[in-house]
């Protein structure tokens, strides 16, 4: 199975956001790989290996940015994990939307025909939700959101998928290419099974850690550069940042004396009761 | 299970900076010795191995302590998830980063593996004491074992299917290693019956492991007392086909500290069955002090990095509580009940305790990177360049007892100032700091207890070459006290390193002419003193060798950079350290001067009558 995994490079979530001229002052980020696309990197790696030999490859996986050349550092962070190899599309952060970013990756999509494309759920910076949905769109391909269960069927022609809803995990099937994008649970231990890897294998809980020789073996895969305009995108921004605000700070807490205070105020001046 | 949060927390700005500007691992690099690694992979393994010590061995920290070691049924079983650290630190590979490429490892430079184990240590010590006996005590086997030796056991060791352990210490033979008694009995197929016990043997029993392999210092019989009739054996818990070795846990000490850490009491050959085979074969004879050492040294270097390791995230800690924690309004607005309450960060004591903090910290771990760098220039030059082979020898020779009794000593310092700087948050154990300050407390104690360290340094080091070890660091120092004289910022404080350096240099005069005119009993009166004298010249030095790259980094970078907050930093450590801690090395070469023999004159009842 040919896969194609999308990553992107967001700030440390722990770090506390600064605001420089109404924008986030990024100057001082520590970046790192956005954890949901780590997980979609981890399923595409459990998808193309038997786990009792991982070091045979039964699949290609291909991670792919948008970004500037630092993101080649995300990228052998993956190729790290053991992906294949990797593409980056040069450009800076503030030219990319979610429509463009969609766009692109439509073009390598149709380039390299992959059986699958993998992507996070979101990205921690801004938690759009929005890549898989309109990448899938404009390639008219199925998909499935929120994937938590991966199971390759039909002797690799579908997948099963289960997706995180509010009621608990739907499981859909949707045929081969398809645009699959992953939750939290894609990566606990028997969360994918490939049909090579025995089914009762477990896997230890989390994306795997790059190792040592991992490292050492993805300075020698290929980073293919591209920029937007070999792909013949149009950069036009759909989506403008005007402006970011803190949110107002918390009041300080009230004491109420007696629970029916407490009611009271909830229902009076909260008015949420 | 107790607590399984990360607390550690290590300065990766500063590692880049040790690696990449102060001591340029990629001089190293260019060597194809190390394997064609670049600097871009450095930054990786860097970062790599951070991330994996936060998330696998950092959680694991606290439940050590809470759990401890158990000992059921004559086995140890060790705390809740070691088990599954190990294996994921093997599969990991961190432990190969300095194993050579033949055995599977990536033979990278001693400058980037101290990096990675301060790492390790730091976010659990107590679990990084098994694979680093392990790695240890396999690379004695490597260096003198016979090539069946190293065939049966070198991969399982380097790769985590067996441990290993060094086992000297036996009741009455602590400091005194030569009073040793385990004997060897030769067999007639050229094995040994190893028969005693050996008490305090770190990993001496584990579940992380197929086998354990011990290294055993013992007395074949016939052969001198002493050290010099001592030799070294291979002693595996299970023979190599399975069956048990006759090695006995007889018990498990109860510790202040490294509860994760089994502390073993080894009975060999109680029932007259502990084969054992002498390391390296025949020639092996009365060589095992000679042999140990090998692992003594990296082993010493490696107390000094756990004590680095420890103090640096009790630093990190007790300045991220600082920031956080309100108390007191400025002292600029003392009598102003209504004044606002600011960060204890703002309180000048809090500052003076971190600054102090962040000076040592980052001092020693520039000491520990300068002498990584001396051992991989010893190995690029060897057999190329006799004399800078000769000289950056010497310089490990004479840095291994100072990074091992300097570093141990201010990490436990460290640690117990950072309790000091949360307050009574530090002292409770929600903050994990109490748990660092009980943890470090053993490195100034074993590979020798500081003041062994100390006697190795003014005993045997000092006089190695005729002296040229100590005149080749102070020249070094020197040189740079010379070149620096007029820097505008940090003119005066390069001065004070300067006095600091000649009062080294006169006190060792003074050692030199005790030890010439019968006066010996004084010397190890004042030798840990000596040692921590060196200790802070070399650290005083090297922050100052920091400071002037950050200013001249800071001349070129716009004024808005994110990263002139870092060399300001810099600058502030090695000032404060020049002006606060550099002036008691004259001081202490003043007291020296003295030549008080209190100690040693005040009769023995007279301490008190107990
Ligand atoms: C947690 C822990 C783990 C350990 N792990 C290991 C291990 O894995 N393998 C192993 O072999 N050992 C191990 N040890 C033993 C350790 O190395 C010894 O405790 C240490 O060498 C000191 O020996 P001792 O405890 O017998 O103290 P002693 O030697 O009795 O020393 C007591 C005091 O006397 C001083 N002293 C002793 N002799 C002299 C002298 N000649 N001149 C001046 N002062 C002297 C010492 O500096 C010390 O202050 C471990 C110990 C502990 C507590």
């Amino acid at each position: 199975m040919k896969i194609l995994v999308t990553v992107k490079r967001v700030p440390d979530p722990e770090q506390k956001i600064k605001l420089k001229d109404d924008r986030i002052d990024l100057s001082a980020a520590n970046w790192q790989l956005n954890q949901f696309d780590e997980y979609a990197v981890e399923a595409a790696l459990r998808l193309t290996e038997d786990a009792r030999n991982p070091a045979t490859r039964l699949g290609e996986v291909t991670v792919v940015s948008l970004g500037p050349a630092e993101v080649q550092q995300q990228l052998r962070a993956a190729l790290a994990m053991g992906a294949d190899k990797a593409v980056r599309v040069d450009s800076r952060d503030e030219d990319l939307d979610a429509d463009i970013v969609a766009r692109t990756v439509e073009k390598l999509v149709r380039r390299d025909s992959p059986d699958l494309v993998l992507m996070g759920k979101l990205a921690a910076d801004n938690e759009g939700n929005e890549v898989g949905q309109r990448l899938a769109g404009y390639l008219g391909w199925p998909q499935a959101t929120f994937a938590s269960i991966i199971e390759v069927v039909e002797g690799g022609k579908a997948l099963l998928v289960g997706r995180e809803v509010d009621a608990g995990v739907e499981m859909k099937k949707v045929r081969l290419p398809a645009v699959v994008t992953v939750d939290l649970r894609i990566v606990a231990p028997q969360a994918i099974k490939n049909g090579r890897t025995p089914p009762d294998h477990a896997y230890p809980e989390g994306p795997r850690y790059a190792s040592l020789k991992g490292i050492m073996a993805a300075k020698k895969k290929p980073i293919e550069e591209l920029t937007l305009a070999q792909l013949a995108i149009q950069p036009t921004l759909r989506v403008r940042t005007v402006s970011v605000r803190l949110p107002p700070p918390r009041k300080a807490g009230i004491k109420v004396s007696s629970v029916q205070e407490l009611v009271d105020k909830l229902h009076n001046e909260a008015k949420v009761i | 299970m107790a607590h399984a949060q990360n607390r550690y927390l290590a300065d990766l700005r500063d590692v880049h900076f040790l690696l990449f500007e102060q001591f340029r691992l990629g001089e190293l690099l260019a060597d194809p010795v190390f394997g064609g690694m670049d600097e871009a992979t450095a930054r990786m393994i860097v970062a790599e191995s951070y991330d994996f010590a936060r998330q696998v061995l950092g959680p694991l920290n606290e439940v050590g302590d809470r759990e401890g070691c158990r000992l059921e049924g004559g086995a140890v079983r060790t705390p809740s998830g070691f088990r599954d650290a190990w294996q994921k630190l093997y599969e990991a590979g961190w432990k190969t980063l300095r194993v050579s490429p033949d055995h599977g490892g990536q033979g990278a430079p001693a400058l980037l593996t101290v990096m990675v184990e301060e790492f390790l240590s730091g976010a659990n010590t107590a679990f990084n004491m098994y694979p680093g006996l392990a790695l240890g005590a396999a690379e004695v086997i490597a260096e003198y074992g016979t090539p069946e030796q190293k065939r049966a056991y070198l991969e399982p060791m380097y790769h985590g299917t067996f441990g290993g352990t060094m086992c000297l210490t036996e009741p009455h033979a602590g400091s005194d290693v030569g009073a040793a008694r385990t004997r060897a009995e030769p067999r007639p197929d050229g094995t040994f019956l190893i028969s005693g016990t050996k008490s305090f043997i770190s990993g001496g029993d584990h579940d992380l492991a197929q086998n354990i392999v011990h290294l055993v210092l013992a007395r074949v019989d016939g052969s001198p007392p002493g050290t010099k009739g001592l030799s070294l054996f291979i002693v595996p818990k299970l023979r190599l086909d399975g069956t048990p070795n006759d090695v006995v846990v007889a018990g498990l000490e109860h510790k202040m500290g490294i509860h994760g850490s089994a502390t073993c009491l080894l009975n060999f050959g109680e029932n007259g069955g502990c084969i054992g085979e002498l390391l390296g074969g025949p020639p092996g004879l009365n060589q095992g002090i000679r042999q140990m050492f090998q692992l003594m040294n990296s082993a010493r270097i490696s107390v000094g990095i756990q004590g680095l390791a420890v103090a640096s995230s009790a630093y990190l800690n007790a300045l991220r509580y600082a920031r956080e924690r309100k108390q007191g309004p400025s002292i600029r607005h003392f009598k102003d009940p209504t004044a606002p309450r600011v960060p204890i960060l703002q309180h000048a004591d809090v500052r003076r305790m971190l600054l102090d903090m962040k000076a040592r910290v980052e001092g020693i771990r520039a000491l520990v990177a300068k002498l990584a760098r001396h051992m991989d220039l010893a190995r690029l030059s060897q057999g190329k360049d006799d004399q800078a082979h000769a000289y950056h020898l010497g310089q490990v020779e004479l840095l291994t007892p100072i990074v091992k009794a300097y570093g141990s000593d201010q990490g436990f310092r460290v640690c117990e100032m950072a309790i000091q700087t949360l307050g009574g948050a530090g002292y409770i154990r929600d903050y994990g700091i109490e748990q660092y300050c009980r943890d470090a407390k053993i490195f100034s104690i074993y590979e020798g207890t500081n003041h062994i360290q100390a006697m190795d340094l003014v005993g045997r080091k000092l006089g190695l070459a005729g002296g040229a070890h100590l005149q080749r660091f102070l020249g070094d120092i020197g040189s740079f006290t010379r070149a620096q004289a007029g820097h505008p910022v940090l003119g005066p404080s390069v001065a004070v390193l300067g006095r600091a350096a000649e009062a080294v240099a006169s006190t060792t005069l003074r050692l030199l002419d005790w030890f010439q005119g019968g006066r010996l009993e004084q010397v190890p009166l004042v030798a840990n003193r000596f040692l921590e004298m060196m200790g802070e010249t070399a650290v005083g030095w090297l922050l100052l060798e920091q400071a002037s790259l950050a200013l001249a980094r800071l001349q070129e970078l716009p004024p808005t950079h994110p990263d002139r907050s870092f060399y300001e930093g810099k600058r502030y450590a090695a000032v404060y350290f020049a002006q606060n801690v550099l002036p008691g090395v004259e001081d202490k070469a003043r007291v020296l001067a003295s030549e008080d023999r209190s100690a040693l004159d005040i009769p023995d009842a007279a301490f008190a009558q107990v």
